[in-house]
């Protein structure tokens, strides 16, 4: 029975098919800028950097030693004054408070046993920063995780905090998951690494630790990791009907509509040019008459 | 003849008692919850996103905006993070009157709590009582650094500038009647009988649940877990000073009101070492006006009033962006073990469980 | 005397309820603008001040005079009368919105059902016993005729009090039912248990007074009471007084027993639909309701219009002249008396927290039951005793 005083939702009017004003994505502030770095901390790519700035560096003195060489025979066949010889340059030293952390050889007892547990399984380990760093395969973190947190040396109770970041520039995968453990008892933590390709779905840690749940709804929601056994996989900040994952490196800052054009500095007219293709669409001529 | 049916009933966005735009998805029978589910989102502004898109210095003014009630505790965790991030030293002198600040942000959370959760049981004096208190600290920030609420109080490196002459003075009056302040509070609270018998027994989460969940702050202390960060990973000048890290082992609400007021005074009594302990010296360590970082992440963990709050910073070499700006909310964790504490539990008791768990909205959604 | 004819003594009623009517509505906007006050003192703020008249006219006049009474801070007590009449302004001018899928007859009969059980219980609450004035001999018609202190003195005056008084929870319970919102279905559930609960014991509360007095009517009762017992009244009486009071707190839906409409967990209770003069109607009825329990009170077990309560001044009037001032009863004294426990009402909403649905019942069933019948048991030994 309807009662005849409630208004009766009307039928929505029909959504204009798109494109609606112009090409969005060629809006500028929509375009995105890729990352062209993989900023992932690792004392092997670290200490390869290393060796290869000082090669580099080697490299070039060798080559002023190379060029002073070939000056000075060249002013001594001209009977010239020799030239000075080089000098190695030091790198600069800045007069500040800071010192960069670098990734150190890993010589906590919590990192040689994981290694020494899992053997294989674990793909690097360092530390930086006074943090223990363990990157295990994205495989076996189920297995890793049940072992920091049963193992009687380990005892890592507390799963403080889970996340992800995307490397969209990496090759053989694209987002790194991150763990950091708490341990209260022995006042520890641990940092677990794996790294997942597009379209990998790890295993959830909520086998073993129960707080994972919203952390890895957060994940999911903010990078579209989807991870499984997990009891309620769905989006926990944003609308279900949400389209993208905010947190990756391709998602535009500007969301759809907004800010495409500077409304202070209306230069170009195009304020009025969107506003007469829209009402075009809908079939309305706005463009005054022409004064015959 | 008779039918039993469940009623399905929203508690929130809007509703007098969810701190927020908190949504409460419950299923009542009678008055008894059956089924109980938060939905969050409501707030939500994308503060991740937005600070990897901003300078290191730019990202501190929306750590303010997450936990508005505890904005001193997010900016020190966001300074330190950045600073083990950079690997740079702190003064000591900045290092006191960051921990000063941030007991007195202590404070002012926990009064906060203490009047929402007393209204929310019906006990409306405490409400105003509280909120005188926390003027006070709001004034002192607002002396601090012009600011009362969201403070941006520290820089990375250390303090934008040294405290304003007379805030000792300011900070001593204070905690001259802050004592009988408290004791004012629990004269109408801790003996009485209607507060001990809606708060006794009531949302109980033991130890084992709260770690399980992951649950920090006060409310683990009072389920008899001392895990106290301050204590636990010493942090600005946290290791110089004598403190306690009051527990409980009831661990209901009201053994989660008793620590708190406990760490009211354990606070109180971390500020005046801080101001009889002040060194001299400068409050900036010297650092360059554009910080660019090495490939390097971190994840850095204080004590908020409302349990760990930790920063993950993913530094990208030679970019004045973080590559990657996480937040660990001590409110989103918390706000997970609220279907354990609330079913089972009478309606009435929902409320005093959300209160009891400390949540502002703005760092769950962030 | 001349005896009053028909038409007289109807036009006498009538002038009657006009009097108790205004009344009612002089106390209630006090009680309203008194809790903002008392509350704000209670919690160390000001309370409604912000509208306070101008530099013009009367409450110009008020507000100057108000600021030179010395160092005490007057003006601020008074700020914020006009406030009221804002309020009523408002409740009045409100769009009055009623829900789409509301019940609406029912919707509609609540808010009155409540109004008027809660007027109507002054029919036979009796202000003074036996003639509060006499008509003076140029008032045209009734000359000479004397109006007594309360408009039916009738000799089962609790009875009715007591059966209209419970008319009201109906209000109540309609009015979440007919919402058809789940709010106020809860705060109307809420109430119908816990307001049919409190009658048990609040009645019982007040047979003693019937006991220890042998009475029905109201007047008869206060006076027996305050003047009329051999022995102190107090002895048996405390323990009465109080558990009434209780009810009459939990009666009236004041914290700490405000469960139907319990605003940190039901919003509003039962009247989250309402809006305007309807919702005012019920604002109304709860402080209406008020006035009722304090009169009652005051009536019962604190000696009504007598100076003295709990039978001291049976005690106290043997020491006085005859024909003093001070024996003999006056509507002065038993108004006091109500705005005395008006106060309490606001003191104790200031004071404690408010109690969870289940411990209200405990409350009810498992301590003010046993001890409302233990304390009629007590006063008929005593009665028999004396």
């Amino acid at each position: 029975m309807t009662d005849p005083i409630v208004p009766q939702p009307e039928a929505a009017p029909e959504a204009p098919k798109g494109p609606y004003v112009y090409d969005y994505a060629a809006s500028p502030q929509r375009q995105v800028v890729m990352p062209k770095t993989v900023p992932l901390p690792s004392r092997r790519t670290y200490l390869a950097e290393v060796k290869a700035a000082a090669e580099a560096d080697e490299a070039k003195w060798q080559k002023m030693l190379a060029d002073f060489e070939t000056a000075k025979t060249k002013a001594e066949a001209e009977g010239k004054d020799a030239p000075k010889p080089p000098v190695r340059p030091v790198p600069r030293k800045d007069d500040n408070d800071m010192k960069t952390p670098w990734p150190e050889e890993a010589k906590d007892a919590d990192l040689l046993l994981l290694q020494a547990c899992l053997g294989a399984k674990v793909e690097e380990v360092f530390e930086q920063a006074g943090e223990l760093t363990c990157q295990v395969s994205k495989d076996t973190i189920l297995e890793v995780l049940l072992l920091c947190r049963d193992h009687a040396d380990l005892r890592y109770e507390m799963l403080a905090d889970q996340t992800a970041t995307h490397y969209p520039a990496a090759t053989g995968w694209d987002y790194s998951v991150v763990y950091h453990l708490t341990s209260i008892s022995r006042r520890k933590r641990l940092r677990l690494r794996i790294l997942v390709p597009e379209g990998f779905i790890p295993d959830s840690a909520c086998a073993a630790y129960p707080s994972a749940n919203w952390m890895e709804r957060e994940i999911y929601d903010m990078l579209g990791i989807t991870f499984a056994n997990h009891p309620d996989m769905t989006r926990i900040l944003c609308p279900d009907d949400w389209e993208g994952h905010a947190l990756r490196k391709d998602y535009p800052v500007v969301g759809w509509g907004q800010r495409d054009i500077a409304f202070r500095e209306d230069r170009g007219g195009m304020i009025e040019r969107i506003a007469l293709q829209k009402a075009g669409q809908l079939g309305i001529n706005l463009k005054q008459p022409k004064a015959e | 003849m008779f039918k039993n049916e469940e009623m399905e009933i929203n508690l929130g966005p809007q509703h007098p008692s969810t701190h927020g735009v908190l949504r409460v998805k419950l299923r009542l029978d009678g008055e008894t919850i059956t089924h109980c589910k938060p939905i969050i989102g409501y707030l939500h502004r994308g503060v991740e996103k937005i600070c990897e898109n901003q300078t290191f210095f730019q990202g501190q003014v929306w750590t303010d905006r997450m936990d508005y009630c505890s904005a001193v505790a997010n900016n020190l965790g966001w300074a330190e993070a950045n600073e083990k991030l950079f690997g740079i030293t702190v003064p000591r002198r900045a290092q006191y009157i960051r921990t000063m600040l941030n007991e007195f942000n202590r404070l002012a959370s926990h009064l906060i709590w203490l009047a929402t959760h007393a209204l929310d049981i019906g006990a409306m004096t405490v409400f105003l009582y509280a909120f005188r208190e926390r003027e006070d600290i709001l004034d002192l920030n607002e002396a601090f650094c012009g600011s009362r609420l969201t403070t941006t109080a520290f820089r990375i490196g250390g303090l934008r500038e040294d405290l304003p002459p007379g805030f000792e003075k300011m900070a001593r009056k204070f905690l001259a009647k802050f004592e009988t302040c408290l004791e004012e509070y629990e004269n109408l609270l801790s003996e009485n009988r209607i507060w001990k018998k809606r708060t006794i027994g009531v949302a109980k989460l033991s130890a084992e649940d709260a770690i399980a969940l992951g649950v920090t702050g006060p409310v683990l202390r009072a389920a008899g877990v001392p895990y106290d960060i301050r204590k636990a990973f010493p942090y600005a000048a946290y290791a110089e000073m004598d403190f306690e890290v009051p527990t409980q082992t009831a661990a209901d609400t009201y053994a989660r009101y008793l620590v708190r007021m406990a760490e009211m005074r354990q606070s109180a009594r971390i500020v005046q070492q801080c101001l009889d302990g002040m060194p001299e010296g400068p409050v900036m360590a010297k650092i360059p006006k554009i910080l660019k970082p090495e490939v390097n992440e971190v994840y850095h963990a204080t004590e908020a009033p409302k349990g760990e709050i930790g920063y993950y910073l993913v530094g990208e070499k030679g970019s004045t962006n973080p590559y990657r700006f996480h937040v660990r909310a001590p409110g989103f964790i918390n706000l997970q073990c609220l279907p354990k504490m609330a079913e089972g539990a009478l309606i009435a008791d929902i409320v005093a469980a959300i209160g009891t768990l400390d949540i502002v909205l703005g760092e769950i959604d962030r | 005397m001349p005896t009053p004819t028909l038409s007289q003594s109807l036009a006498i009623t009538l002038i009657q309820c006009v009097l108790v009517v205004l009344f009612v509505f002089v106390v209630v906007p006090l009680t309203v603008f008194a809790e903002r006050k008392v509350l704000g003192y209670l919690q160390q703020r000001l309370g409604s001040t912000r509208v306070a008249g101008g530099h013009k006219g009367v409450t110009g006049w008020m507000n100057r005079g108000m600021w030179k009474w010395g160092r005490i801070p007057v003006l601020s007590y008074w700020r914020g009368i006009p406030g009221l009449l804002a309020d009523v302004l408002k409740l009045i001018l409100k769009e009055d919105v009623i829900p789409a899928k509301a019940d609406k007859f029912v919707f509609f009969i609540a808010p009155a059902l409540s109004m008027v059980s809660a007027v109507v219980v002054f029919a036979a609450i009796s202000f003074v016993p036996g003639t509060f004035f006499i008509f003076p001999s140029w008032f045209p018609g009734l000359a000479g005729l004397p109006v007594s202190g309360g408009i039916a003195d009738i000799n089962v005056g609790l009875l009715w009090i007591l059966g209209v008084a419970s008319v009201g929870v109906y209000g109540i319970v309609l009015a979440g039912w007919a919402s058809n919102s789940k709010y106020p279905l809860l705060g109307g559930l809420r109430s119908a248990a816990q307001m049919v609960s409190y009658e048990v014991p609040l009645a019982i509360s007040l047979l003693v007074p019937v006991v220890l007095s042998g009475s029905l009517n109201f007047s008869e009762m206060a006076r027996e009471m305050a003047i009329g017992l051999s022995a102190w009244g107090l002895v048996p009486q405390l323990l009465g007084f109080l558990i009434y009071l209780t009810c009459g707190f939990a009666e009236t839906n004041r914290l700490p027993f405000d469960m139907p409409e319990a605003e940190n967990e039901l919003v509003a209770g039962f009247h989250t639909e309402y809006s305007g003069m309807k919702f005012g109607f019920f604002y109304l009825a709860e402080y209406i309701n008020m006035t009722v329990v304090s009169a009652l009170a005051a009536g019962f077990f604190l000696g009504g219009p007598w100076l003295l309560p709990f039978g001291l001044q049976g005690l106290f009037n043997h020491l006085l002249p005859a024909g003093s001032w001070l024996a003999g009863p006056h509507a002065i004294f038993f108004v006091a008396k109500i705005i005395f426990l008006l106060f309490t009402y606001i003191w104790v909403r200031g004071t404690i927290p408010r109690y969870r649905y289940d411990q209200v019942m405990t409350v009810a069933w498992k301590y003010l039951i046993p001890m409302a019948l233990f304390n009629l048991l007590l006063a008929a030994l005593v009665r028999c005793a004396v």
